[in-house]
């Protein structure tokens, strides 16, 4: 909100027509694929958001890459090219494959040959049998796709929760365990996230999303932490990245592992143990690179170098390398789940039975709490064994309906295609 | 101001939301109350389990049991989506699901400063409010001089005053002042004729740009609107309708008729034709009536004023000063091209 500029290094989004893309913009003289198009990046870096780049083709015929050129805006196919004669009906028009009089490599050659999507369409639509007789409407859904084709524009946006939401539904739902952007906007609001109170969320595997929905509400210079637990490392966090979190509002997300943020609360121990890696299914790099230094930690003759300095606890340079991040997270974590949270959200693909079973003692009484699962045979079995406890109330299982609508003239209905699924919540309040 | 902070404790003069078999009721914790002839009496709040002496919450905490006459039931700490559900009705309000996907298609995060118009009830301004705290600010309008009036002392008994300001005006026909002039992040109308209100929107929004979402039961509306969003330099314009529906969960019993049995001659005469046994699922159930349809949500990204960019409008929109008057001029505003000058 205060810098509005493309920085190196920060996520961005490439909008062309309706297709966002998400990119890490790591070098000033990169490129990014947006469709069948390579796209090269240079000359972005500093422009103000919303800025509208022309793609200009780069030297070979029919290759897909381009160059970006600044421009003050787009130009809309429909108001260049002027709807003037049009039919009533379709009646006499026939679809024999045969109305374009150009062939498929001269319309490839034509593109490549003209710098404008305009002129590429007005010669299609000179070659056509059939265009002038098409009604006004058809002739408009006509330009609509061929602009979606030949369009040459790109606007480059800042990523937050809604476009991001939004791009990774879209790619993968899997990969956001199903949670469309309805359902997400109302696990924030359930759970009453704001700038106040401590905030616990469990979740294994939506891509950073919850974490970045919920640290996004908390804001900046919010009061408490968000305790994200997961299983295993951390290793995909798209979203929460995406967002380009300031490290004073990222730093408000203690991410912890599940196992040692518990064992550190009951047992006072801090430490990963050999036997996690066994359990969890995820195999990566970064967790053997962990249990190395823990094994550092706990066995010192194997490196002399760092006895005199493990007795050095003020020395925070030293003590960072020696007593990872996650040692302080896992620490302070355990502090924040010792005083209680404000609210409770699990997005898990295990059983969510046992799970808020274990993290229900930590939520202060009278505070609500937010489940999701993709299906609702988990959650309602939940509900029955809860409905008989004592010490949750209110207790709703719901799930989200979303339609988007055409509005045009004398065009308007809802889009043809709807999106189904979108998960189950169930929610309530925790008593005393 | 019970909706300020997280409270251990609850205080005089504090709004407290009594769960009670699955319903909410919203109770404003004062030891007396005047009667109809205006004579100070106790304050006995009356349910389907008897009488709860609201005297004896000061001081409890927050999740804990009550006791009732005939029962007991629990105080929660009011939560914008618990307001929503027992506040008093001045107008037709919107409820949490439209409430959510507003707060997040309007990119709100804390410190945004955010325009509402008509204030209505207040049920979304509570969570608009809840929202932006504590450094962004919520400006919200109404027409209607008691309803303006009874939003603004109903944000000073919550404890929330320091976060909004109400006001009495009439917004489409005075725009949002010269006060509000390029300051908001994002402008929310659930008005009549909002598409009135898009030129005022623009003036209202930051030179960086923002969003607009409007709110509005009728496609017609939506249908004007959309075209003067356009008209205006919007960018982005989606329309959207989002229903909830809640899952009933029970225990079915049901019974199990064995056939099986049948393909060989039996021992027993006659046959007892009833089912044998029985299984247990449990199931989810769907309701037999759920609401249908609240609103469209029109929303749309106003960009920055270096990339604005304004339909040229025909000589008759220019004139009138408005998008379309009737259906009829629908046709006439299709056909811009040709009338061009």
């Amino acid at each position: 909100m205060c810098d509005n500029t493309v920085k190196v290094g920060e996520y961005i989004v490439i909008q062309k027509q309706n297709y966002k893309k998400l990119h890490k913009f790591n070098k000033p003289n990169s490129s990014v694929s947006v469709g069948k198009d390579t796209l090269n990046l240079n000359g972005i870096e500093g422009t103000k958001f919303f800025s509208t780049f022309k793609m200009i083709s780069r030297g070979k015929k029919r290759s897909k890459e381009f160059d970006l050129e600044l421009t003050a805006e787009a130009v809309n196919l429909i108001e260049e090219i002027g709807l003037k004669v049009s039919g009533a009906d379709n009646r006499n028009i026939y679809d024999d494959g045969r109305s374009q009089k150009l062939s498929a490599s001269e319309i490839s050659d034509l593109t490549y040959d003209s710098t404008k999507a305009s002129d590429i369409v007005e010669t299609l639509i000179t070659n056509s049998n059939t265009f002038h007789n098409k009604t006004e409407f058809s002739q408009e859904k006509y330009l609509k796709k061929k602009e979606k084709k030949y369009f040459e524009y790109i606007q480059i946006l800042r990523p937050n929760l809604r476009i991001i939401t939004e791009i990774l539904y879209r790619l993968d739902s899997s990969k956001v365990q199903g949670i469309r952007i309805d359902t997400l906007s109302q696990i924030i609001t359930l759970s009453n996230i704001s700038n106040e109170g401590n905030h616990l969320l469990y979740d294994s595997g939506s891509n950073g999303l919850l974490a970045a929905a919920l640290l996004s509400a908390m804001g900046s210079e919010a009061k408490g932490k968000l305790v994200h637990m997961h299983p295993g490392n951390m290793s995909q966090k798209q979203a929460l990245l995406a967002m380009n979190f300031d490290s004073e509002q990222f730093n408000k997300c203690l991410s912890v592992n599940v196992y040692s943020a518990l064992r550190q609360v009951y047992q006072g121990c801090d430490t990963h143990t050999q036997k996690e890696t066994v359990l969890e299914s995820e195999c990566n790099l970064k967790r053997k690179a962990t249990d190395e230094i823990e094994h550092e930690i706990k066995i010192p003759k194997l490196d002399d170098s760092q006895i005199p300095i493990k007795d050095h606890d003020t020395d925070e340079s030293n003590v960072a390398k020696k007593k990872p991040k996650w040692h302080f997270d896992n620490i302070a974590a355990s502090e924040v789940l010792k005083n209680k949270v404000d609210s409770l959200v699990i997005a898990s693909k295990e059983d969510p039975q046992n799970i808020f079973l274990e993290l229900l003692p930590f939520v202060k009484p009278g505070r609500q709490f937010v489940i999701y699962y993709t299906v609702a045979e988990p959650l309602q079995n939940l509900y029955m064994i809860l409905k008989s406890t004592s010490n949750v109330a209110a207790l709703r299982l719901t799930c989200n309906w979303m339609r988007n609508y055409q509005i045009l003239p004398e065009r308007t209905h809802p889009e043809v295609m709807m999106n189904g699924s979108s998960g189950f919540l169930l929610t309530g309040y925790v008593l005393k | 101001m019970s909706f300020r902070n997280y409270k251990e404790k609850i205080d005089e003069g504090d709004t407290v939301i009594l769960y009670l078999c699955n319903n909410f009721f919203a109770i404003e914790v004062k030891p007396e109350i005047k009667n109809k002839k205006g004579e100070l009496i106790e304050n006995v709040y009356q349910t389907t389990f008897g009488a709860l002496k609201v005297r004896n919450l000061i001081g409890s905490n927050y999740g804990s049991k009550v006791e009732l006459s005939k029962g007991w039931g629990h105080i929660l700490q009011p939560t914008p989506e618990l307001w929503s559900l027992t506040l008093p009705h001045r107008t037709q309000i919107i409820y949490t699901p439209d409430i959510s996907m507003i707060l997040l298609q309007l990119d709100l995060v804390p410190g945004c400063v955010v325009v509402e118009a008509g204030t209505g009830s207040g049920s979304l301004t509570h969570a608009l409010i809840r929202r932006v705290r504590p450094h962004g600010h919520v400006y919200t309008f109404d027409f209607h001089d008691h309803r303006a009036k009874v939003a603004q002392e109903e944000f000073q008994e919550h404890g929330l005053a320091d976060f909004v300001t109400a006001r009495h005006r009439d917004v489409l026909a005075e725009g949002f002042g010269d006060d509000l002039k390029e300051k908001a992040d994002a402008v929310f109308l659930d008005l009549p004729k909002p598409w009135t209100g898009v030129p005022h929107a623009v003036a209202a929004i930051k030179n960086d740009g923002g969003r607009f979402c409007s709110f509005s039961p009728c496609i017609e509306q939506v249908q004007r609107t959309c075209l003067t969003l356009e008209q205006q330099g919007f960018q982005d314009i989606s329309t959207m309708e989002v229903l909830q529906s809640e899952i009933k969960v029970s225990r079915k019993t049901v019974p199990v008729r064995d056939l099986s049995f049948l393909k060989h001659k039996g021992s027993e005469n006659p046959v007892e034709e009833k089912p044998s046994s029985e299984k247990t699922y449990v199931v989810g159930t769907w309701p037999h009536s759920t609401p249908g349809h609240t609103g469209y949500l029109t929303v749309a990204t106003l960009p920055p004023s270096f990339i604005r960019r304004k339909l040229k409008l025909t000589k008759s929109e220019e004139c009138n000063g408005n998008p379309i008057e009737e259906d009829k001029n629908l046709d006439e505003a299709m056909a811009v091209d040709e009338n061009k000058f």
